[in-house]
């Protein structure tokens, strides 16, 4: 594991990939705040895992497929109806082609 | 006065009281308690009296009420509940409203519980204060200056100050457990799968799980009961019977083997807590279990293992607020550069800016930051090997016992403010209750003796998958004899 060094400039890449505008002064927090974190999780380094199988999950059986079939679900109305704007029946997001 | 979950149900199913003065009597408990706690974000005052009503009418037309009948349950606000407020404790979700019940939703008022309110919480559960809430943290009872705990703490708070008998809270790395443990109130993890999350706001859904709290080992029992079964509307729902919790509470603990590992008491841990639980477990071997030391030698490194892996999933699954399904959108730029209407991307980045507080915005990023390429393999991939071994430590410590005891938290409450300017200080009081969420394995905490200044302290019993029953045999043995048993805190004893 290369140790990366968390500076301001991987902080806002990063939270550029997390489309999260952050303010300089939340920057700049955030970057000694995710320094020491990652320096903390490094100690993962020590580990030996040469034997081990990556767990995404618990492993669960008796798990059985849904069957794929219909079945009701919100109304067009209810869906749209916590929407901060809607419009036109759908959705609605600010202009991003011109 | 306040009674429990199990006396409530029998009460009102045998008509020897109805379900609107139940309900009459938790609301005036949270009028006059709920200023100084804050257990609660929303009180569901006219819901819950309209259920109470339809619940004594259906007995007096000779039906029969359900397992809950008449009791009054706090739902932590992460839980999707129908016409009524759900916030996860975020301002990105203030004022939404969902327009479905969450599968344990459906299931309480199928067993005639009510629903009395939401809890407060750490925002989206990233906590172990209360302290991240965007609504101000929730208090503890026993002192008002000090955490509840977190991320379930308002419904510990809630259950400890008798507000309600029972409540529900998720845990992902001991959120209900750690709470429990501060607020003298029993709270169980069950095993991953047991209960369905269809309606929880997620946070990291390999750890995800609901469960109980309760004043007593029998109530959580009931509740849990009541909750857990199949639900094909979660895929990691497990297919089985769930019964036999409240039965197994009567079960002899004779000869069962409780593991103790003292990687659970390393040092760091408060002498009076590690005393309590270790007088704890003195009386169960008094019992007739009997107790031996075991391994979990992988538990230093549960901490980095948990914030890499639940970062990661929270960086995921909260990238669904975005201002354009529900919650809160901005659109516009107050000021900076960009004055003015905001483009897609710019109100995506303004309103996560504005929506989320400080705890989350450092997970969404260190969770974005260990997916992204370059470090996937050395922080992603490894975390989850570590995962493995430190689930490898739990299968090889129960093939020679049958549940494993340890103190749930390493301190009693700490003062709200305390920890607060330190992240890193506060992920590390998790540390006896991560391994358990990622192994995926019950555990629950039960009090024990509180400490000399009163505060209370936590057993935490963890056992083998799906095994709830022999956990909850223990926790009912030692709760028998806990001289935590009696005990509420002062603003509830009136």
């Amino acid at each position: 594991m290369s140790a990366p060094k968390v500076d301001r400039a991987l902080v806002l890449h990063v939270a550029k990939l997390a489309s999260l505008s952050l303010s300089e002064a939340q920057a700049d927090r955030l970057t000694q705040e995710l320094s020491s974190i990652v320096a903390y999780v490094e100690q993962l380094e020590e580990l030996d895992t040469s034997g081990a199988a990556p767990m995404a999950h618990v492993d669960l059986d008796r798990l059985p497929w849904r069957k794929d079939e219909p079945r009701p679900g919100l109304t067009h109305e209810e869906a749209l109806d916590q929407a901060p704007k809607a419009e036109h029946g759908g959705f609605s997001v600010p202009t991003f082609v011109e | 006065m306040s009674i429990g979950v199990i006396e409530i149900a029998d009460r009102v199913r045998r008509g020897e009281a109805t379900a609107e003065s139940i309900v009459d009597g938790a609301i005036a408990r949270i009028s006059r308690s709920d200023g100084e706690v804050h257990a609660f974000l929303h009180v569901a005052r006219d819901e819950a009296l309209e259920q109470a009503r339809a619940i004594d009418a259906k007995r007096a037309r000779g039906a029969v009420a359900g397992a809950l009948a008449g009791v009054p349950i706090a739902i932590k606000d992460a839980i999707c509940t129908r016409g009524i407020p759900s916030t996860a404790g975020s301002k990105i979700l203030e004022g939404y409203v969902p327009p479905y019940d969450a599968a344990v939703i459906e299931r309480l008022r199928a067993a005639d519980a009510i629903v009395i309110g939401k809890t407060n919480m750490d925002e989206f559960a990233m906590g172990s204060s209360n302290e991240n809430s965007a609504f101000g943290p929730a208090h503890n009872p026993w002192d008002l200056s000090r955490t509840p705990g977190g991320s379930s703490g308002g419904s510990a708070a809630a259950v400890a100050a008798r507000m309600a008998p029972c409540a529900l809270g998720s845990d992902t790395g001991g959120s209900i457990r750690q709470p429990a443990a501060l607020t003298g109130t029993v709270g169980i993890k069950p095993t991953y799968g047991r209960v369905s999350r269809y309606g929880l706001i997620a946070f990291a859904s390999s750890l995800d799980q609901i469960g109980p709290f309760a004043n007593d080992v029998r109530g959580a029992a009931r509740v849990l009961s009541v909750i857990a079964g199949h639900d094909p509307r979660d895929s990691t729902s497990l297919e089985l019977a769930a019964g036999g919790f409240e039965a197994a509470c009567e079960r002899s603990v004779k000869g069962l083997r409780v593991g103790v590992p003292d990687e659970y008491f390393a040092p760091g841990i408060d002498p009076e807590v590690a005393a309590s639980v270790r007088a704890a477990i003195g009386e169960l071997e008094r019992e007739g279990c009997s107790v031996r030391p075991v391994r979990l030698p992988h538990t230093r490194f549960a901490v980095a293992t948990y914030y890499v892996l639940a970062t990661a999933e929270a960086s995921s699954n909260l990238a669904r607020f975005d201002g354009v399904r529900y919650g809160l959108r901005v659109d516009e730029a107050r000021d900076g550069e960009h004055r003015g209407r905001l483009d897609l991307r710019g109100m995506y980045g303004a309103t996560r800016d504005v929506g989320f507080g400080p705890e989350v915005k450092r997970r969404i990023l260190l969770g974005t930051f260990v997916l992204s390429a370059g470090y996937y393999d050395a922080y992603y991939l490894k975390a989850q090997k570590a995962r493995s071994l430190i689930r490898g430590d739990f299968d090889a410590a129960f093939r020679e016992v049958d549940v494993i005891c340890s103190p749930t938290s390493p301190t009693p409450a700490f003062r709200l403010g305390e920890r607060a300017a330190d992240p890193l200080a506060m992920y590390l009081s998790d540390v006896y209750t991560l391994p358990a969420s990622l192994a995926g394995i019950p555990a629950m905490s039960v009090p024990c003796a509180p400490t000399a200044a009163g505060l209370p302290v936590g057993l935490q019993i963890m056992a083998r998958p799906l095994d709830e029953a022999t956990m909850l045999a223990v926790a009912s043995a030692w709760e028998a004899r806990s001289p935590a048993r009696s005990l509420t805190p002062k603003m509830a004893a009136t």
